[in-house]
């Protein structure tokens, strides 16, 4: 059987299987933007929340993906539980560094000309300082979905929902009928995953980034 | 000093004992300054860098909190009001201007006055109306990003952005400070000009001598720890500075910075009826403009529409010094 032939004959399987990995990232994603942005916000005013949350969140990093899904299955099991946790972990640094970075990399002028003209400091932080972060917040979440993209095709390992669950079947009976075809399956699906993410992002960027940072700089 | 905020004249303020001392350092930043600004003045504080003059002005709208010591406001003590609410009635321009660029021109104009709840079309009326007291074409400048203006386009929204609540009080830190000498000056004339019209009490913050005498109708000559050298008029500042320290302040052409401080209308015409056979002066110029131009001709008097100013006539406003002394501070 041809790749092709294979692709639509297993396309059922396939499609739900990407469906499937998109939206466990994109719960991640999701859960990982909301902590991380709220703890990048408490550490640009607090040095010890920064340090702290940057470091936690780096050494998570170094942790090999396979190992820390096989620590989670004793505690939520096999499935989804252990991906959405193991996926949001890896999320975080981007995620919050970017954010701590955008906060703190703001024109110290404006902050100090919105205090001074009243803005309380939660005002001060929702109307000028998150906007004028958000495209630095934003490349964070993106990097981070790349990365999740990539590590949800272990999970599969716990026995997690996506693509990954071809590509290790491939690879288990390799030699056998159709396992390069499956292996092949799953690793052009999460490419193609990974490419509309990007194009979503770039979209994204492109409506919310506020106009008046996109504006050319003055003649 | 909140509730008439409409059309707001200034009101008077009142440091007493001020101090700030940051934690571990050896000496007060700010050290029991005690001060009265009088209504709808403006009061230049002028020193060094470093000298605590803008710590003082920050105290007053809290974005630095007092150690000790009093802050009154139109008899309103400021250290018992919420300091958000404070900081909407109280205009604050800087140097740096810190537009927000993600806002229009007009949005940046009318944030305070959102916050303060005004209705959509007084926002809009305002807004409209500050843009032409800065001399910004309405329609021109409205819906434009401070990224697409020039520094002193920005300098000018920063200050029609302070005025935008019309609040009593306005605290400035060398708001024209970052402009090239021509666009400053220009901004510091329409300044000027619109302080005439408006009568804010008003704390500016320079280090700029010359600036100070242009603006201020009093001026704070300040020294370490915000200890005030000399607090007077800027005529009287120049015409007697307490000590070495002020007189440093000054520079060597006292004399002619007080010629600056003088119109040609403001002294006696020798004659009445303008002389088109001599060099002619504007006559809003000041005596310093008259005497440059008396020097460039080689003659002792020039003629404006108000009628013949002379040489003498100029000595006389300054206090009768010798010509040789007027000439050499020239230098």
């Amino acid at each position: 059987m041809s790749f092709g032939e294979y692709v639509v004959s297993r396309w059922g399987t396939l499609s739900l299987a990407a469906a499937e990995h998109a939206l466990v990232v994109a719960i991640a994603i999701a859960l990982a933007s909301v902590i991380g942005i709220g703890i990048g916000v408490l550490g640009h005013g607090s040095p010890r929340v920064r340090e702290g949350s940057i470091a936690a969140s780096a050494a998570i990093l170094t942790v090999p993906s396979l190992a820390l899904l096989t620590l989670l299955i004793p505690l939520t099991g096999l499935g989804w539980g252990s991906t959405l946790i193991a996926l949001t972990a890896y999320a975080f640094l981007p995620i919050i560094r970017n954010t701590v970075t955008g906060l703190r990399g703001l024109d110290a002028a404006t902050v100090e000309a919105g205090r001074g003209m009243g803005l309380s400091r939660p005002r001060l932080l929702l109307r000028v300082q998150l906007p004028l972060a958000w495209p630095l917040i934003l490349t964070g979440i993106r990097i981070s979905t790349q990365m999740a993209i990539g590590i949800a095709a272990i999970a599969a390992f716990v026995d997690g929902p996506g693509l990954g669950n071809q590509i290790f079947e491939g690879l288990s009976r390799l030699g056998s009928v159709n396992s390069l075809n499956a292996t092949l399956a799953g690793t052009l699906g999460i490419v193609v995953i990974a490419v509309l993410f990007d194009l979503f992002f770039a979209a994204v960027r492109h409506l919310t980034t506020p106009r008046g940072l996109r504006v050319r700089v003055r003649p | 000093m909140f509730e008439s905020d409409r059309d707001a004249e200034g009101v008077r303020i009142e440091l007493r004992a001020l101090t700030k001392h940051y934690p571990g350092r050896p000496a007060p930043a700010v050290d029991n300054v005690t001060m009265d600004i009088p209504a709808g003045e403006l009061v230049v504080f002028v020193g060094p860098s470093g000298c605590g003059k803008t710590t003082t002005m920050k105290m007053i709208n809290r974005l630095v909190e007092p150690t000790s010591g009093e802050i009154r406001i139109g008899g309103r003590d400021v250290l018992s009001l919420n300091p958000d609410e404070l900081r909407r009635h109280i205009g604050y321009a800087i140097q740096q201007v810190g537009l927000f660029p993600h806002l229009t021109v007009a949005q940046n104009i009318g944030l305070v006055p959102k916050l303060l709840g005004w209705p959509q079309p007084r926002i809009a009326a305002r807004v409209e109306e500050l843009l032409a007291l800065v001399h910004l074409e309405p329609s021109d400048f409205h819906d434009r990003y401070p990224r697409q203006l020039s520094g002193g386009q920005q300098q000018r929204v920063g200050v029609a952005r302070a005025l935008a609540a019309d609040p009593p009080v306005m605290l400035m830190d060398e708001p024209f400070g970052a402009t090239d000498p021509i666009t400053r000056e220009h901004l510091q004339n329409e300044f000027v000009r619109l302080q005439k019209q408006l009568r804010k009490t008003i704390i500016f913050v320079t280090h700029d001598f010359e600036e100070a005498i242009k603006l201020g109708d009093r001026i704070a000559v300040l020294r370490e720890g915000s200890h005030i050298a000399q607090y007077d008029t800027p005529a009287a500042i120049l015409d007697r500075p307490a000590d070495d320290y002020v007189a440093g302040f000054i520079g060597q052409d006292a004399t002619l910075k007080r010629l600056a401080l003088l119109r040609v209308t403001d002294v006696p015409a020798t004659e009445p009826l303008p002389d088109p056979r001599l060099p002619q002066i504007a006559a809003d110029a000041s005596l310093r403009e008259a005497l440059d131009l008396m020097l460039a001709h080689g003659t002792d008097k020039c003629s404006s529409t108000a009628g013949v100013l002379s040489y003498a006539t100029l000595c006389a406003a300054v206090g009768n010094r010798s010509r040789e002394e007027l000439v050499a501070g020239d230098r």
